[in-house]
């Protein structure tokens, strides 16, 4: 008879319906997986002893005394970056992965942006012009959701990365998340790469053309390595140059997308 | 007087009614405590947490889709706040070459009604070691085990707040479990 894996006796755990009828069968004739299971019930039972700290009755009021100096304007929604924020928000109801809708909004954001930076208006714009125009949504604003989506792919890419560097190294070493993670970021980053390279921001498209090569060769490693594997992996990856990397462009777009901000009057990001 | 519903207070918080957003905070206000707890196994960074999680969530007001459960789009933007913060620190720790001790609130932290000293010894020894073994999970997994153990989130809920395929998800809450329980085993064994 074929034992349960630590997975199936997990999703069983949690009553994630997945063969539950049969796993719950396996357990009763099976006094391994049986006992298996018992020890990770017992394990987690005791993670429901931890306590946690009382907070008074007033605690709601005194946050809110904390929090309401902080708090910014608020900038009225409306105008096309709402709508693609509104579009963003309701990618969760459609089924739609959001890093999917993000990723496309960001190339044609990323288009938007460095088509304005880098091409030269064949004719010069009055300020009649700019005030009666058609797209209300200024070149910093535009500027602002860039950095942040650049800044925001990059942060996960970091993360999958770091996640990568805390894997445990006694036994074999299991990789499925990081894996799962780079395939879903490869899509992202290559529309991004794409779209850099054409416009011209060599800068941006190395770093992230040298970020793809990392995260397809995670994407398509085996899910389990062993210790000596793992070490020769992580050596080839040189993860932590790369994350300093990404550290030093996250901040320069941190410091941009300030800046940015600064040059529009009464925004707070 | 009537409850104002979340809905409604949302759609005035977002016509810059500052009060209206107020009786968002006072309401979520502990169950976020808890969960930011949870994450972060430290009751300073956990009140930290919860304003930092109240202020993002006011700014991305704009975002928040009317039919939605308001509760569940604050725990997507706590777990994503509290990421952020445990990847600060372990890189600060990382940086200052410093391995990240196990919080030190443990005793001070228990509850008021706690039981006598004997108990409240094993309560607490208990405590350092689910403490130790969440602290060694990377953030991802600590998000993903407390949305999933103590918050009862689907898998599809917690891929959806992580920002995760199912598969990834699936992977952090294995991973998570399997770590927690090894680390607990040496516990279990000596009760034994």
């Amino acid at each position: 008879m074929k034992h349960l894996s630590e997975e199936q006796i997990i999703l069983h755990h949690y009553s994630e319906p997945e063969d539950g009828e049969r796993i719950a069968r396996h357990l009763e004739d099976c006094p391994d997986c049986r006992a298996r299971y018992q020890a990770l019930q017992q394990a987690l039972a005791l993670v429901d002893r931890s306590a946690i700290p009382h907070r008074g009755e007033n605690y709601g009021s005194e946050v809110w005394r904390q929090v309401r100096p902080r708090l910014p304007k608020r900038e009225q929604s409306s105008g096309p970056l709402s709508t693609l924020w509104g579009l963003a928000a309701r990618s969760a109801a459609w089924r739609v992965p959001r890093w999917a809708l993000v990723g496309g909004l960001g190339v044609l954001l990323l288009a938007a942006f460095f088509g304005g930076r880098l091409w030269p208006r064949s004719t010069p714009v009055s300020p009649r012009q700019i005030a009666t125009s058609a797209h209300p949504v200024s070149r910093e604003a535009r500027e602002r959701v860039l950095l942040r989506e650049i800044g925001e792919h990059l942060e996960r890419s970091q993360l999958a990365l770091i996640e990568l560097i805390n894997s445990q190294t006694n036994g074999m070493v299991d990789i499925s998340l990081e894996r799962s993670l780079a395939e879903q970021l490869v899509v992202v980053n290559r529309l991004y790469r794409q779209t850099a390279a054409r416009l011209g921001d060599s800068g941006t498209a190395n770093l992230l053309e040298d970020l793809e090569r990392r995260l397809v060769e995670i994407a398509n490693s085996p899910a389990r390595l062993s210790p000596a594997e793992f070490a020769d992996f992580r050596r080839r990856l040189d993860t932590e140059e790369m994350l300093f990397r990404i550290k030093v462009v996250s901040s320069q777009m941190r410091a941009r997308e300030l800046e940015s901000a600064r040059a529009v009057p009464g925004t707070h990001s | 007087m009537m409850e104002q519903s979340d809905a409604a207070a949302v759609a005035k918080a977002r016509e810059g009614d500052h009060d209206a957003f107020g009786v968002l905070v006072e309401r979520h206000s502990h169950a976020l405590f808890q969960l930011a707890y949870r994450m972060t196994g430290n009751e300073q960074d956990a009140e930290d947490l919860v304003q930092e999680i109240f202020l993002r969530a006011y700014r991305q007001l704009g975002k928040f889709e009317s039919r939605a459960n308001f509760s569940t789009w604050l725990h997507r933007i706590a777990a994503n706040c509290a990421i952020d913060l445990l990847r600060k620190r372990k890189s600060q720790g990382e940086q200052d070459g410093v391995v990240d001790p196990v919080p030190p609130d443990h005793l001070s932290s228990l509850p008021a009604n706690s039981p006598p000293p004997d108990q409240a010894m094993f309560h607490s020894e208990i405590q350092i070691q689910v403490e130790s073994a969440l602290h060694g999970l990377t953030p991802l997994e600590r998000a993903a085990f407390v949305l999933r153990h103590f918050e009862h989130k689907s898998v599809e809920e917690i891929s959806s707040a992580l920002d995760l395929g199912q598969s990834a998800a699936k992977q952090a809450i294995f991973r998570a479990v399997h770590k927690v329980r090894r680390s607990l085993e040496t516990v279990l064994d000596s009760a034994k």
